[in-house]
């Protein structure tokens, strides 16, 4: 029973990471908290849902929610964060969370406020190991989220990507003395983070077969929480805060149920914020005077 | 020099930023309505002495005692209110608040107490506050100004609203950091016009500034730093025969005795 | 008044208070992403009294705004010593264990909401809503209100002048919360029926958004924002989320175009030299 529970938490902990690892390394590199995931992460749930009731294959709805999700941060970038470069600190803040407001009423508009079933195209995707019962699609999703997070990180060291990445991260105006084209690199920090929400909407709609146009507001912001418990601006602190987060929620809704869930997981937020506000494992300063 | 006991005396005072010491063992008195100056090359440490006598940066040794009393550990908001008040090298007046409004925010060093915020400044014309300030401004012939906002206004007259800030609090040690940088020679005229009047009212000042002319018609005396040491205590006359503060400045970029220009 | 003109005068009245909770703070430099929480407190807390003890709506919701300032000047003194991003995500974290807490205490229904008993009129929310706009827009007529956009404007610079940095952002929350809880409150005892699912981080970023829509450089921002949100949509009479597309799209009109809010010192002040020719005497001559 614990070890089965210890599994789903994992599975559900999978989800909580990608998503805070778009919102860590927007934070870690922009120093911008980017509202719109949430949005963007529902958006790409209800598309999947979408495009397999009408019976495009699973493949082909990978790669386009995966499109999708870049294609919309991209959106957030061109109209938000550029614009508002020499704005007061919050106004990028304040402009995505409009972009999560109109994500989240197009989608209204356009499907209603129900809760969707997916059908899957595979049958019985379980399998038992150990008297443990595993989604495949489970796997195949931790193991893709360790694996993006993996080149994203082998990304931030090794290319040039990375080295212009890392010195925006230090200081965006030396990074333009230094030959770094900030103007091409801003961008593909967004397409970056985009397609990981992408990847967590995806994971999160064939794992549990059910979408809402209000699974950005329950889900996605738990990946703040593991964001910041792993430390802000640390990739592998937002992957070990998200499955931390996911254990711990899965934990508890079967000792406390699932209502008190969100006071554990937002309470811990403030604490951390409170008491250490680095993280566990510790991520950049951010704007503590 | 009379018997009278000094207003400021900083007593072996020194800090480090990341293991660079940027003031080192520095000690210094200035007597009560005296006009003195802190001169040195770039990066002396001249404004650092300044952020260290407001308690902008803490020290890491050393006193800092006002009028006989230590007031090292004294926090920043409280020191106004003892009597040391401060202009900024960059201006740093309130962009979003009136000219009026900035110089009535120069009150607060008496006025930050939970009644006080109550006061009517802005709701009746002839509040006493509002009216002082006013009358301040008048004084120093900004009186046109006090209704615009500040941000649009020239350099200049930025320059002399913060010091009118700064006089609200009715300091007893006024410092000012490059007050005549950036200005042209009628204005420097002005402000020294104004500098001495203020003077003349018993108030010290003392003075960071690179205009060795202003320096030499204004200040009785000179602490001249380097690399945050005191290396020179003297008139500004045998500052510039010193040869320790001439090979200062020689090491640096600056020309001694020439006027600065903006 | 018809039933459906009452309805909009009482969202206005009720969203213009709501404004002004979420403005006292960011008056003093401040993100609030925790303020329907404080909504939430005083609709909830008001309820209760006016349920269990019989109090008079008003009664309620003035010791609902009381309490509620109370619990807000307890949490500010952790919530303020962080900064930016880290103030965003604390207030936000606040307003979710808020919501949650309420979900979970069953002696206010729990998830299924909470009726209230006694009923306030709209001429009364009105009332209320005046009273507040007039305290507010005086008491940013004092030294208090140049002390807080002088705080906003430079935090050093204000310490340097003498000025509590901590305390004025202290007061600012801790007001600005009792303003919103005094909202929540009149919500309850007019709706006659409150859920806490409708205080979340949704409601939160609407009343944020106005805000800032208007303008948090003057005082007089806060009321277009609120009128802007509620009478725009009704002007449009569509679908409740075509309101919110628009309203979003509004936002992020004016985010690229005019970061500073809708209002601003200079424009008011362009404003008022059209309607007063002559200025004031200067230097009090």
């Amino acid at each position: 029973m614990f070890g089965q529970q210890v599994v789903n938490g994992l599975m559900l902990g999978s989800v909580y990471a990608l998503v805070a690892v778009a919102f860590t390394f927007t934070i870690g590199i922009l120093n911008f908290l980017n509202f719109s995931i949430p949005g963007i992460f529902m958006v790409t749930g209800m598309a999947t849902w979408a495009m397999l009731k009408a019976g495009v294959a699973l493949p082909i709805v990978v790669v386009l929610g995966l499109a999708l999700g870049a294609a919309l941060s991209f959106l957030v970038e061109r109209f938000i964060f550029r614009a508002s470069t020499h704005s007061d600190h919050y106004v990028p803040l304040v402009g995505s969370m409009a972009f999560l407001i109109l994500f989240e009423n197009l989608v209204l508009i356009r499907w209603g406020s129900d809760l969707q079933r997916l059908e899957l195209p595979f049958a019985d995707t379980s399998m038992r190991i150990a008297g443990l019962v595993i989604g495949i699609p489970q796997v195949i999703g931790l193991l893709l989220a360790v694996g993006a997070v993996w080149a994203l990180a082998a990304i931030m060291r090794r290319t040039r990507l990375g080295r212009g990445l890392r010195t925006i991260a230090e200081n965006p105006e030396t990074a333009t003395l230094l030959g770094v084209r900030v103007g091409r690199v801003v961008p593909t920090v967004f397409i970056i983070g985009g397609v990981f929400t992408a990847l967590a909407g995806l994971l999160f709609a064939v794992n549990y077969q059910q979408v809402s146009p209000f699974m950005g507001e329950e889900v996605a912001l738990k990946g703040i929480s593991a964001m910041v418990i792993g430390g802000m601006g640390n990739i592998w602190g937002a992957i070990l805060g998200g499955l931390v987060i996911g254990v711990v929620e899965t934990a508890a809704i079967t000792w406390f149920g699932a209502r008190a869930v969100d006071i554990g997981v937002y309470g811990l937020l403030l604490l951390i914020l409170f008491f250490r506000p680095t993280g566990l494992l510790g991520g950049h300063a951010g704007e503590r005077a | 020099m009379t018997m009278a006991s000094p207003i400021l005396e900083l007593e072996g005072v020194s800090k480090n930023f990341g293991g660079l010491k940027v003031i080192d063992n520095l000690s210094f008195k200035v007597m009560p309505a005296e006009r003195v100056a802190l001169i040195g090359p770039n990066g002396a440490g001249k404004t650092t002495a300044f952020n260290l006598i407001t308690d902008l940066y803490r020290v890491d040794s050393g006193r800092i005692v006002l009028d006989g009393r230590d007031i090292t550990t004294v926090p920043s908001r409280k020191r106004i209110g003892l009597g040391i008040a401060r202009s900024f090298q960059n201006i740093r007046l309130m962009p979003h608040l009136t000219v009026l409004e900035n110089v009535m925010i120069g009150q607060s060093a008496h006025n930050a107490s939970a009644l006080a915020m109550f006061q009517p400044v802005n709701l009746f014309p002839g509040n006493r506050w509002r009216v002082h300030a006013r009358e301040a401004l008048g004084a120093a012939g900004l009186g046109q100004y006090a209704l615009e906002t500040t941000g649009a206004l020239p350099y200049g007259i930025q320059k002399r609203i913060e010091l009118v800030r700064a006089l609200l609090s009715e300091p007893r040690i006024l410092l000012l950091d490059e007050p005549a940088a950036g200005l042209n020679p009628s204005e420097t005229e002005e402000l020294r016009q104004q500098l001495n009047e203020t003077s003349r009212r018993g108030v010290t000042l003392i003075v960071v500034e690179h205009d060795m002319h202003f320096i030499g018609a204004f200040c009785q005396r000179v602490v001249v730093l380097n690399f945050g040491c005191k290396i020179a205590e003297c008139s500004p006359h045998e500052a510039q025969a010193d040869p320790l503060v001439r090979e200062a400045y020689l090491g640096s970029d600056e020309e001694l005795g020439q006027t600065h220009a903006a | 008044m018809t039933g459906y003109l009452e309805g909009v005068f009482v969202l206005l009245a009720i969203n213009i208070i709501l404004a002004y909770g979420a403005f006292l703070p960011m008056a003093a430099g401040q993100l609030n992403l925790g303020v329907a929480g404080f909504v939430a407190m005083g609709a909830y807390i008001a309820a209760y009294l006016s349920n269990e003890y019989a109090w008079t709506p008003l009664a309620a919701a003035l010791a609902a705004s009381i309490a509620t300032a109370a619990i807000a000047f307890v949490v500010a003194f952790p919530i303020l010593r962080t900064r930016g991003i880290y103030l965003a995500l604390a207030t936000f974290a606040l307003g979710q264990v808020v919501q949650a807490t309420i979900l979970n205490l069953n002696v206010v229904g729990g998830a299924s909401g909470y009726p209230v008993s006694t009923f306030l009129g709209g001429g009364m929310v009105g009332a209320v809503a005046l009273a507040v706009v007039i305290v507010v827009i005086a008491l940013f007529h004092t030294r208090l209100g140049i002390s807080l956009t002088a705080v906003s404007d430079d935090e050093i610079a204000a310490d340097m002048m003498g000025l509590s940095v901590r305390w004025l952002q202290t007061v600012a929350f801790t007001l600005g919360s009792a303003v919103a809880a005094l909202g929540g409150a009149l919500y309850a005892h007019h709706f006659s029926f409150v859920e806490a699912q409708n205080f979340g981080i949704m409601a939160s970023l609407y009343i944020v958004l106005y805000v800032l829509l208007g303008g948090t450089q003057t005082v007089w921002g806060p009321i277009l924002g609120a009128a802007v949100f509620t009478l725009l949509p009704e002007l449009l009479r569509g679908s409740a989320s075509w309101r919110y597309v628009i309203f979003a799209c509004l936002i992020i009109a004016v985010m690229v175009f005019r970061p500073q809010g809708v209002v601003t010192t200079g424009m008011l002040r362009r404003l008022l030299d059209v309607c007063r020719p002559r200025a004031l005497p200067q230097g009090g001559k």
